[in-house]
């Protein structure tokens, strides 16, 4: 009889046991050095949590700016959370869409689901009210690069209009391109070409300006949950800060060793597949050392530093039943500080069928703050490291993400896979699989596959927010007041000056953005600056 | 073949499209090519507005739409009304994604089918035969 060969789901062989002959020779060095030092296999910072726990780090909105604001502050204020990050609805702010748009109009009880909806700065003054963004740690949203350029001048504008100097503010933005280039993408976009030239301005921006803000954050969580495997995740991510640093120095104007820590914040998905993710993360942090060093030549061990933000995976949140996904989340949350993360979001057990309802978002919070008081998880650092079994998946991560890496280098480099498909391929072919194995119930998921039971006792309501089209309704009163009260030459005129300012990529963009946002300009007609001086991205194949 | 049963009918054409503008589309890639595997002539249509639902369904002349949800219920109701003006309203419907479990009878009720995140891919083909008129044997030829 052939025994049935165990493999993790990005396809790694699994053993009975684990012994000192399976952890790699380069790994078995990196193990020498103590956390805080190059290759940071075993953590970012010397002391890591003894010094600092984790940030308790969840996404969060919804409504109107008034609802986003209440949230806020319920979550700062009450429910103990150390760091705030706004949510934005997707339908126009990733799109740039004001809600009178036709694509909007016709799907307007979508409005505000997914987020907070905003028509311009005056809906990012009430987001803000009351918040100390002084000394708070923020997340303005952002996640698409072609928002980002709205999302973050905005935030920074209040501020600004508060007397606060941008160099005091802390915060990240993401403009990430495995959101909507490759896992969610937009009806229409910017192409990849002209978003980054946008990244690399916030980069150049921030590292003149803003010392405590981190510009760019590369999500490898939405190249995962959107369908690459572990190591195709750290290849993709390797390529994509390759892609950044590498014209960065073309561009010459910021050092790159300065910059590399500036985009050293990066995200990842943890998903149930939970020591090989532990692992992954240990390998990204030596592969981002190994990277700056080795291909750029960066002695200093600062700027090769990786520090690490956590999404535990949206895609483990089953519909049925949801209330297990409460032990799904504590057990992903629980590997991600296992595997050294800076900062966590646990996604909400009601993720298959809505954004978090108060109390699964609180519930999100409870199992962190669990895992922070309760376990003594704390007090050490690398709690995995020397294990034969995670080193050995440490290390075999690390080479076949070098390896994934490479074949993005060879097809041209990280946008050109982007547009070619490739990526997108390689997702829907793991996706294929995990759908197939789900099918005949060799993946197995309580609730779902196995041990079903037709029971209300585990059901729950999902979160529907305001009733009928009332958020929509409220926005399209904001913006015709915007228009109505705002300076119209001023916001005309602004509006000019970022087209060309958008088609002279030789003089950096993000002042334009600042002076059309505080001008009054809306949501929409900077998007439709955008649509015109750069047009729309095609999506490779047809998903 | 008439001694056999019915002649087999041509290849049913569905129509696969997300009515919300989310963009997620891991499941509706896993469905358009379990119904492309059992013979169906899939036609994806991205991103639609209801009215564009309406329309992309009569000019492709389809036999059933797949819609992929990832909003609220009533955009989805809104696009059934649409195929009804249009004169669509008999063209069978089923949905997938995350349609809230307390919205769900609203599109029963209609006669839509609703395939939530974890369905089998073998109950949604099975239950597109049968909305086709494509589940006896040897129509599936």
């Amino acid at each position: 009889m052939i025994e049935h060969q165990p493999e993790t789901t990005s396809g790694i062989p699994l053993k009975l046991l684990y012994g000192p002959d399976d952890v790699p020779r380069d790994i078995r060095e990196a193990l020498g050095a103590p956390p805080g030092r190059a290759p940071y296999l075993r953590g970012a910072y010397p002391r890591m949590y003894r010094d600092r726990p984790w940030r308790i780090f969840q996404l969060s909105g919804y409504g109107n700016p008034e609802d986003m604001n209440e949230r806020l502050k319920f979550l700062l204020f009450e429910a103990g959370e150390t760091g705030i990050i706004i949510k934005h609805d997707r339908m126009t702010d990733d799109h740039l869409y004001d809600v009178d748009h036709p694509e909007i109009v016709e799907r307007r009880e979508d409005v505000g689901l997914t987020g907070t909806v905003t028509v311009g700065l005056r809906d990012y003054e009430t987001i803000l009210s009351d918040l100390p963004l002084d000394s708070i740690y923020a997340k303005p949203g952002g996640g698409v690069p072609q928002s980002a350029v709205y999302t973050l001048p905005s935030y920074w504008s209040v501020a600004t209009r508060r007397g606060i100097p941008l160099e005091k503010l802390a915060g990240t933005g993401q403009s990430d391109f495995f959101l909507t280039y490759l896992g969610c993408p937009t009806k229409e976009q910017i192409p990849p070409e002209a978003a980054i030239r946008f990244n690399l301005d916030l980069i150049e921006w921030c590292s003149e300006r803003m010392p405590r803000w981190v510009p760019v954050s590369i999500a490898g969580y939405n190249a995962a949950d959107s369908g690459l495997s572990a190591h195709q995740e750290l290849g993709a991510v390797m390529a994509n800060a390759v892609q950044y640093l590498d014209m960065i120095a073309a561009r010459g104007k910021v050092d790159v060793e300065r910059l590399a820590h500036r985009i050293g914040g990066v995200n990842f998905r943890v998903s149930m597949e939970v020591f090989e993710d532990a692992a992954k993360l240990r390998a990204a942090r030596k592969m981002w050392s190994d990277l700056l060093g080795q291909r750029y030549g960066i002695t200093d061990e600062k700027a090769r530093q990786m520090r690490i933000h956590v999404v535990t995976a949206g895609s483990a949140m089953t519909y049925q039943e949801p209330f297990n996904n409460i032990v799904r989340g504590t057990l992903m949350a629980l590997f991600s500080v296992l595997g050294g993360t800076q900062s966590l979001g646990v996604s909400g057990y009601d993720e298959a069928m809505s954004i978090p309802s108060d109390h699964a978002h609180l519930m999100s919070i409870r199992i962190q703050q669990i895992l922070q008081n309760e376990i003594n998880l704390r007090e050490i650092a690398d709690p995995l490291g020397g294990s034969y079994y995670v080193e050995s998946l440490t290390g075999e991560l690390e080479q076949r993400g070098w390896e994934f890496f490479d074949r993005i280098q060879d097809r041209g480099g990280f946008l050109a896979v982007l547009d070619d498909g490739f990526l997108l391929e390689c997702a829907e072919e793991n996706n294929q699989r995990i759908a197939v194995g789900m099918e005949s119930g060799e993946r197995a998921i309580v609730g779902v596959n196995t041990h079903t039971i037709d029971d209300p006792i585990m059901e729950v309501e999902a979160f529907e927010g305001r009733s009928g089209a009332e958020t929509w309704e409220m926005a399209m009163e904001r913006l015709s007041d915007l228009r109505r009260t705002r300076h119209g030459r001023g916001a005309v005129e602004a509006l000019r000056n970022l087209e060309e300012v958008c088609r002279n990529d030789s003089v950096n963009a993000i002042p334009a953005f600042m002076e059309a946002v505080s001008a009054d300009a809306s949501i929409g007609e900077i998007g439709s600056v955008l649509r015109e001086t750069f047009g729309d991205w095609q999506v490779p194949i047809s998903v | 073949m008439s001694e056999f049963g019915p002649s087999p009918l041509p290849p049913a054409r569905v129509l696969v499209a997300k009515s919300s503008l989310d963009g997620h589309w891991r499941g509706v890639a896993v469905v358009a090519r379990a119904l492309r595997e059992a013979g169906f002539e899939v036609i994806l249509g991205g991103m639609l507005r209801p009215s564009e639902m309406a329309s992309v369904a009569a000019a492709e002349d389809v036999d059933l739409v797949g819609i992929n949800v990832g909003g609220r219920v009533e955009v989805v109701e809104r696009a059934l009304d649409e195929m009804e003006a249009a004169g669509l309203g008999d063209v069978p419907v089923f949905v997938g994604g995350t349609v809230p479990p307390q919205a769900v009878p609203r599109l029963t009720e209609r006669g839509v089918g609703v395939f939530p995140p974890g369905s089998s891919l073998a109950a949604i083909v099975e239950e597109a035969r049968r909305l086709t008129g494509r589940d006896s044997p040897a129509q599936r030829l």
